[in-house]
Parts: C-alpha cells; structure tokens; sequence
C-alpha cells in the first residue's frame, strides 16, 4: 500500500515537472511581452507589474507588426483556400473514379510527401524569379500550396474512399452529375476530415520560414516568422519587446487553440494516426 | 409507368467470367418483378444496370420502348431503394426526400406538397427536421422508400430494401410495400435473396444463379414446377428433398409404368409417359419430393397400383416448431425432412417409413439437372 | 503513412491497375482532368519539374541565372571533397536518429502517465501538446533566452541548487550545440507523439491488458510483454515520421546558431542555403547539387528504414 502510494506521488511529481516544462516557455514569454526591457533587464523573472499593454500596441503599429500579421493571414488563408479545394478534387477523384493509373498517381503524390522541400529550393527561387513571382505573396502562395498538396490529398483520400457507394448511385438517380455531386455531398459529408486538413494547414504554414525567407525579400511582404526574425536580427537586446512580437505571433494559434483544441490536435496529428 | 424490356444483356468486368450473362428479361407495365438468386447470382448488378449506375457490356435495355444504353442513370426517369438506405448523412429527412425533385427543377410549392404527401402517407411528418443518424432502421427505410416515391418515377427499383431490418419490421415493411404497389400501380423491380419476400411481393419471380436466368414464372409456378434442381432447392422451406434412384419399368395389370427404387425406395413415376423415360432405363434420376408431401407411415394401399411411393429410413432428428414439426430422416445416406403436423409420436433413432403420392413427384435429368416435364 | 512505401512485385503491379473507388460507370476523361488536373499541374510545376531541374541544374555552374556554364560532373567531385558537406550529413543522420528515438520515447512514457488514470488527464493532454503549435522561429527565439548564459532558466537552475559548475555556454560550446538544439527539438515534438501513443493506448483491446493484470504482470512486464509489441506498428510510423521530419531540420538551426560554433551543428539544409543564398558565391550549381545528392540519400535512406523494420517486422508476427 505504501509502495503505491508512493509509485502514486512519484507519478504525480512527475506529471507537475513535465507541464511545468513544458508550459513554462511559453508562460515567461507572456510575461515579458507586458514588461519593458528595462525591467526585464533588472529581473528576468518577474511578474509584469504594472502590466505594460501599450507594448502591442507599439509592436503592432511601430514595428510593423501588423503588416506582418497581414500578410501571413493573406498568404495562409488564400493558400489553404485552395489547397483545399485543389486537394479535395483530387482526393474525390482518386477515391471514386477508377482508371488506368489511378494508383500510380496517388502513388506518385504520396511519395512526395516523405521530400524535405529543401529539395526543390533553389530551383523553385530560380522558376519564381523567371516568371516574376519572386518576392510576392503569390509565389509564395503558389508554394504554399505545393508544399501541403501531397498531404492534403492522402488525408482526404483516405476518408473519402470510405464514404459508402450507395451514396454516390443514390445522387445519381437522384438526378445529379459528377460536379454536383463533388459539391453536395462529397464536400458536406466529408466535413470532418476537411476541417482536420484545414487545421493542419493552417498551423504549418503559419509557422513556416524556409520559404518566406528565401522567396521574401521586400520589408512590406514578410510573413510573421521571418518579420519575428529580422526584428530580432536589428534589435537583439530589446527582448521585451521581440517578447510582443512573439505574442502576437502565436495568438491566432492560442485563440484557436482554446477554442477547437481537441479538433486541432486531432488535425496535427492526423498524418500519423491512421 | 413503363415497361422493361432487357434483350441478352451481359455484364463482364475487365477479362473476368461475365457477372450478368446474356439475361432476357420482359417486365410488364405496373408489373411487380423480383430477380431472386444467392449472393453472387447476378442479380443486384442486373438491377444496377437498369438504373443506370452500372454500364452494359452487350445486349440491349429498354424502358417503355427507348433503348437508355447510353443514357445516364439521371435521364431514366427512375427511383431505387438501397439496401443500405443511401440517406445522404448530413441533410434532414425533408431534404433527403427534396433533393431529387430540386435537381429536376420542380416547382417549390410542388415539391413541398409532394414531400407532405408521401411523409403523411409513410408516417414521417414528425421526423421531418431530424437527420438520418437520429432515425431507427425502420424509419430510415421508410425515408429510403418516400424519397423513391416522392420522384413520381417510371419504375422503382429496390435492391434488398429488407435485409437490414429486424424480423418483424421486415414483416411490417413487406406489406407497406405491397401496398403502395397496388395503390402507385407503378412497373417495380425488386432484388432480393429472400424466397418469402419472393413468394409473397412478387407478380413474377426470374430467378438467377451464376449470371443466367434460371427460371421464369409466378411465385407459385416457380415453386411447384421448379425449372431445375437449383430452382427446386433454393424455393421452399426446409429446401426440396431430392434423391438419386435408378429408374426402372415394370409391369403391372394396367400396362407398363416407369419407377424409380431400390431396395430402401420406391417412387412411382406414373406423370410421364415409358416411352420418354425409356432412355433413361437403368440411369441414376434425381426425384424431387416437397417436404409437405410426405407422411409418416407405411402407404395404405399396395404399391402395385402406383400410386404412392415410400422410402425406409432412420429418424436423425426431430424439430418441433409449434404448427408443424420437421422430421429429419436419413435414407440410405441422403437426409430427408419431411414437414409433419404438430404431434408426432416418433423418436429419434426410430426406423420409419415416410410414404408420398405420386403426383407430388419431381423428376430431374441427372446430368442436365432440368426439370422433365410431367406428361400426364 | 508516408513511410510505408508499397513493396513487392505485386505492391508495383498494383500500381497500374485502376484505382479501388467504385465508380465504374466510365466516367469521361473530361471530368477526371477537371477534378484531378489542377492538382496535377501544382505537383507538375512546383513539385516534379523543379526536382528534375535541380538535378539539371547541378551539373552547372550557375553565377549569372541567365548563364548557366555547363561543368559535367566538377560539382559532385568537388562535393566528395567537401569537409563542411560531410559534417552537415554526419550532423543531420546525428540528428535524424536520436531525436526520433527520444521523441517517440518521451512521447510514450508521456502517454503511459496519462493511460494511469491521473486527473485532469484533459488538461494535461492540452497542455503537453502547446509546444507543437509554436513555430520554430518563436520556439528557437525563446530557448536562446533560456539558454542565456547569463540570465538564461537553464545555467540559472543549475547555479541555485550548487551545480554552477554545469551553466555552460550550451550554444556556443561546439561539444554541447548540438545536443542542445537536439534537445529543444525533443521538447517541441514530445507532446505530438505523446497524443498519438495515448489514442493508440485506448484502442489497445483492453481484454488484453486485463489478461495481463490476471497473469500478475507488473506495470514494467506489461509494458515490455504487452503494450509495446501491440503499439509496435504505431511506433514505428512516428519514428519513420519523426526520421523523415528531422532529414529537413532548417529552422532551429538558422535562427539559434546558423550552423556554427564550427559548424558543430550545420545540417545539409543549413548548407544548401548557406550556399545559395548567404554566402556571397553566387552560384546556384553548387547547392543544386548538394540537393540532388541529398535528395538520392533520403530515398535510399527511407526505403532503407521500411525495408528494415518491415522485415523484422514480419519474423515477429
């Protein structure tokens, strides 16, 4: 008994040490975007009092926080936009049609998702700069795209070809074509496992930096990570104020987080639970 | 309303053995047809077919004198009820059953009368905003055969609408729809493994085996004058007895006359002519026998007149279900059932005679295993 | 899972067959290019075309991009002999074996915790898991603070306790960087494994694990009897997963040490853009073909690694 409860305590220690790891980055960040470098200087970890709020507002408007902050919602929205769309055709297609090379294609594109990007870095700099998509939240875009294609469609792939044929015959003698077809039922029934690749999307891209710092180049255009980055690169000593920047960073992620966090596990873990 | 007409219609999948091979099929107008068969038999790609889902190998379909071939399932103008209901998940009962007439761009006000209609006539009014995953089975076949309905259709087609429905709803569902078929009037095509919703929905039954149609008939033609072996055993509750006997003549008062025995059987075969058996003399027959033929004891007039057979054999099991009893006997190494009333005073283990009339007699080509015909 | 590769004669013949979906009605082409072309001209124009063209491009020398100077096999000579190239594999594989080895073990004695019936198993399960979402760039920003020689949590905690002889210059020690960047690298992706190895804990039949509790199995003999030869296929997936992620480490890198002190933690990423982009070379043939030898590598290595586990694999079951 007492061994167990002691096995118990030695469990319950170790549960508090791992969220404390875990969470405590991320809590002392918090802090010191509402302090000023001076008083993190003085103590690095102390509780923001007075809390200086008016700091995201200076990082926002001063250090252009906010263009950064659009353009990543720009280029992100717009590219799981049609990531979505583009994965989610494509996805249907491979799992409902049958023809000759269906399983090579699929084979083909699932292939592609075990390529580190880097692969294609420089010869997607190169195409860019030929047809004047360099240092445009296109191009990067289009990228974007490219980049989470592959997965969208194992994913979407793999649920839609579960979803019963009767279905489709049922649509069919209802009275509809392929396209209506995709439109009204693939898309509502297949809803859930959309949603995960959104998710999914959503957070990869808003994270990536590979990219956006190589195919960015123009101040007006960076996205979030690479603005982060550069502002620490030209104010390495003001660290209460990168601490905003960061903050600002992460919210959208953290709003969402609190809301849909079973969902958004779930999506980030989608390509390996299967 | 329409009729169907199928003219050698074939079905093959890539060099595989044709799943559907060269069926004839003529369905009347406001007629209600049951393709019967085992799983396998051809009979649900048959049924795809005719919807449209499916495409045609070789042969030629079609409905109310238009070949539709080529034409899409959505032109055909027909209605078809899954076995898996096919409800679309994430629309409420009220669209599931709009969502045929929208795409065929009928009048709003028409299409809410029609969904009215057929949700009072099915009982469906109250789960008209619920989705299908908050429906029981039943209600969800319902749903299945209302959006059917609502469609107005030339020819329904139903595809084992029963089989996932609990043993009394299935009762229920079978006479609603036999119902809405003598109220609709409408030419219906129903696909089904089951011989009691055989027997008792269709007008026809077209009984299918291995891609090919068998037979042809009323429920009643096609259980009393099984086609062949296979017709015989897969009609009928416990199936048709068969056993295998050399056929012989003998000769009696009243002329010559075949039979069929050995020393543990004697079957008379007094419906054919000798002379059409003549070439069978010697030959191992399959007799068919009803297992509601049959009667326990020894037969009560001599067997020289011909009229009744009889077999010996050992009781193997005794099964009573309450009405009747079925009494398993094996004769000479062949397993016999025969239907008996509700007291039987037999014990298992016990050496019977079980004897029947000559005229329930079946009599199938050993090698063709068709039926021959009765002649008198 | 993109680790399993399809294998085996029939696996390729498979291949060419039409596709499993039901629709045999013979859909037109035209509807099948409209669903599946713009996926096919992304993937053709942004995936496959640059892969061919990188590997083009490495048998060039590239100063002017309009002027690409056609040098046969110099770059891949001179690749052999490149010592920092060498250290940028040694340091990936480093990296690319040990990170996934700790990530998924982490992430599992994360997810016994959690299977051990604790409260606010939710809670916890939400908080382990923040560390995936932040991106690189915020995760690298933050632990360069906490790895502040100075001021940093790390060398802070070590000096309260007596153990000041630890604080290190983690990032700036060529013996310690990588272990360091390797580290932080575990911390992000433990709670990702960790959600993945509790789902697959709770879809364990649990008839098994009671059969185990009736056999008198302690908690360490139903781990090794029972609960890590059921998950074996899951853990397997989020190494070859975890291997493959880590083939691609660039961000971390960039932003805390940018390959140094000494290149004690360049990675083949790092090099490539190093490369192409920061060092003032100016040639884009060179790091085309540290791409196109990496690109045969990771290939080689992947089906290298399904090969292995599969095969051993199959003696087991």
């Amino acid at each position: 008994m007492v061994s167990r409860a002691l096995g118990r305590g030695g469990l319950m220690a170790i549960l508090v040490a791992y969220t404390a790891f875990a969470g405590f980055p991320f809590l002392w960040v918090g802090t010191m975007s509402l302090r000023t470098t001076t008083e993190i200087a003085y103590n690095h970890y102390g509780w923001p009092s007075p809390a200086h709020w008016a700091k995201f507002r200076a990082a926002w408007i001063d250090s252009a926080f906010n263009t950064y902050f659009t353009n990543s919602a720009t280029v992100v929205i717009g590219s799981v936009a049609v990531i979505t769309l583009v994965g989610a055709a494509a996805a249907h297609c491979l799992a409902r049609y049958r023809f000759r090379g269906n399983r090579l294609v699929y084979f083909i594109l699932f292939s592609s998702i075990i390529l580190p990007p880097q692969i294609v870095l420089i010869a997607v700099y190169q195409t860019l700069v030929e047809y004047n998509l360099y240092d445009t939240l296109w191009g990067l875009g289009l990228v974007y795209v490219s980049l989470q294609l592959p997965l969208t469609i194992y994913l979407l792939e793999g649920f839609f070809a579960r979803i019963p044929q009767d279905l489709f015959d049922a649509a069919k003698v209802d009275g509809y074509g392929d396209f209506e077809i995709f439109f009204r039922l693939v898309l509502p029934v297949g809803m859930p496992a959309i949603a995960t690749t959104v998710i999914l999307n959503f957070i990869l891209l808003w994270n990536e930096f590979l990219f956006a710092v190589v195919l960015i180049s123009d101040d007006e255009l960076r996205t979030l990570p690479v603005g982060i980055q550069r502002f620490m690169g030209d104010h390495f000593q003001d660290i209460g104020m990168i601490a905003t920047g960061v903050m600002i960073s992460v919210l959208p992620v953290i709003v969402v987080y609190a809301f849909f966090s079973e969902k958004l596990i779930q999506g980030m873990t989608a390509g390996a639970v299967k | 309303m329409a009729t169907v007409q199928l003219e050698s219609v074939s079905k093959s999948y890539g060099n595989g053995p044709l799943a559907v091979d060269s069926v004839d099929l003529s369905i009347a107008d406001g007629e209600f047809m049951v393709l019967l068969g085992p799983s396998g038999c051809g009979k649900s790609t048959t049924l795809r077919m005719i919807a449209g889902i499916e495409s045609i190998t070789s042969g030629q379909l079609s409905i109310d004198g238009r070949v539709v071939n080529n034409v899409p399932a959505r032109d055909r103008d027909i209605a078809m009820v899954f076995q898996s209901y096919a409800l679309y998940p994430h629309m409420t009962v009220a669209d599931n059953l709009a969502f045929g007439l929208r795409r065929r761009s009928v009048p709003k006000p028409e299409i809410a009368r029609r969904v009215r209609e057929v949700s009072d006539l099915l009982g469906l009014a109250p789960y008209l905003a619920r989705k299908p995953s908050a429906l029981s089975g039943g209600q969800r076949q319902r749903v299945a055969l209302g959006r059917a309905m609502v469609r107005e259709p030339q020819v329904f087609l139903f595809d084992e609408p029963l089989s996932n429905l609990d043993a009394a709803l299935r009762v229920n569902t079978r006479n609603e729809l036999i119902r809405q078929h003598h109220r609709l009037g409408s030419t219906m095509i129903y696909v089904t493994h089951d011989q009691v919703e055989a027997m008792t929905m269709g007008n026809r039954v077209c009984v299918m085996n291995a891609g090919r149609v068998v037979q042809i008939g009323s429920p009643l033609e096609v259980y009393w004058n099984p086609a062949d072996t296979f017709v015989a055993r897969f009609l009928g509750s416990p199936p048709m007895n068969l056993l295998e006997l050399p056929a012989s003549t003998a000769t009696s008062g009243t002329g010559d006359w075949c039979r069929a025995s050995n020393e543990n059987a004697t079957v008379p075969l007094t419906l054919w002519h000798p002379a059409t058996l003549a070439p069978y003399a010697g030959k191992q027959m399959i007799i068919g026998v009803r297992a509601e033929d049959l009667r326990l004891g020894p037969p009560a007039e001599t067997t020289s007149t011909g009229r009744l057979g009889w077999l010996h054999g050992r009781i193997d099991a005794i099964e009573p279900l309450g009405a009747e009893t079925l009494v398993l006997v094996s004769a000479n190494g062949t397993e016999v059932t025969a239907r008996l009333g509700r007291d039987v005073s037999a014990r298992v283990g016990e050496a019977v005679t079980l004897s029947f009339d000559a005229a329930a007699v079946h009599l199938f080509d050993p090698v063709t295993t068709k039926a021959i015909a009765r002649e008198r | 899972m993109p680790g399993q590769v399809a294998s085996g004669p029939s696996a390729w013949r498979r291949l060419f067959q039409p596709g499993t979906g039901g629709d045999t009605s013979g859909a037109s082409w035209l509807v099948l290019l409209l669903f599946l072309g713009p996926a096919l001209l992304v993937f053709g124009a942004m995936i496959a075309y640059p892969m061919a063209r990188t590997i083009y491009d490495s048998f060039f020398t590239i100063d002017d991009p309009d002027k690409p100077v056609w040098i046969g096999l110099a770059n891949y000579v001179t690749l052999a002999g490149d010592e920092t190239f060498r250290r940028a594999v040694l340091n990936t594989l480093i990296w690319s074996v040990a990170a996934p080895v700790l990530d998924v073990g982490v992430g599992l004695l994360l997810a016994l915790c959690l299977f051990a019936k604790v409260p606010f198993t939710r809670f916890l399960r939400i908080a382990w898991f923040t560390p995936v979402l932040l991106s690189y760039v915020v995760v690298a920003i933050v632990w360069l603070w906490l790895y502040n020689y100075d001021w940093g949590i790390v060398n802070v905690m070590f000096r309260a306790v007596g153990l000041g002889g630890l604080a290190s210059a983690w990032l700036g020690n060529p013996h310690l960087a990588l272990g360091s960047l390797i580290f932080i690298d575990v911390w992000k992706w433990a709670g990702f494994n960790m959600v993945v190895c509790l789902a697959a804990i709770h879809s364990l039949p649990s008839e098994v694990l009671e059969a185990a509790e009736l056999d008198n199995c302690g908690w360490g003999g139903k781990l090794r009897f029972v609960i890590v030869p059921l998950l074996r296929p899951t853990l397997l997936n989020l190494y070859i997963l975890a291997f493959v992620a880590k083939m691609k480490v660039f961000d971390l890198v960039w932003i805390m040490t940018q390959g140094g002190p000494l290149w004690s933690t360049e990675t083949v990423s790092t090099y490539v853009y190093k490369r192409a982009f920061a060092w003032n070379t100016f040639d884009l043939g060179y790091p085309a073909t540290i791409a196109s030898v990496w690109f045969g590598v990771v290939i080689v290595t992947v089906l290298l690694l399904n090969r292995l586990l599969r095969s051993r694999e199959r003696v087991e079951f």
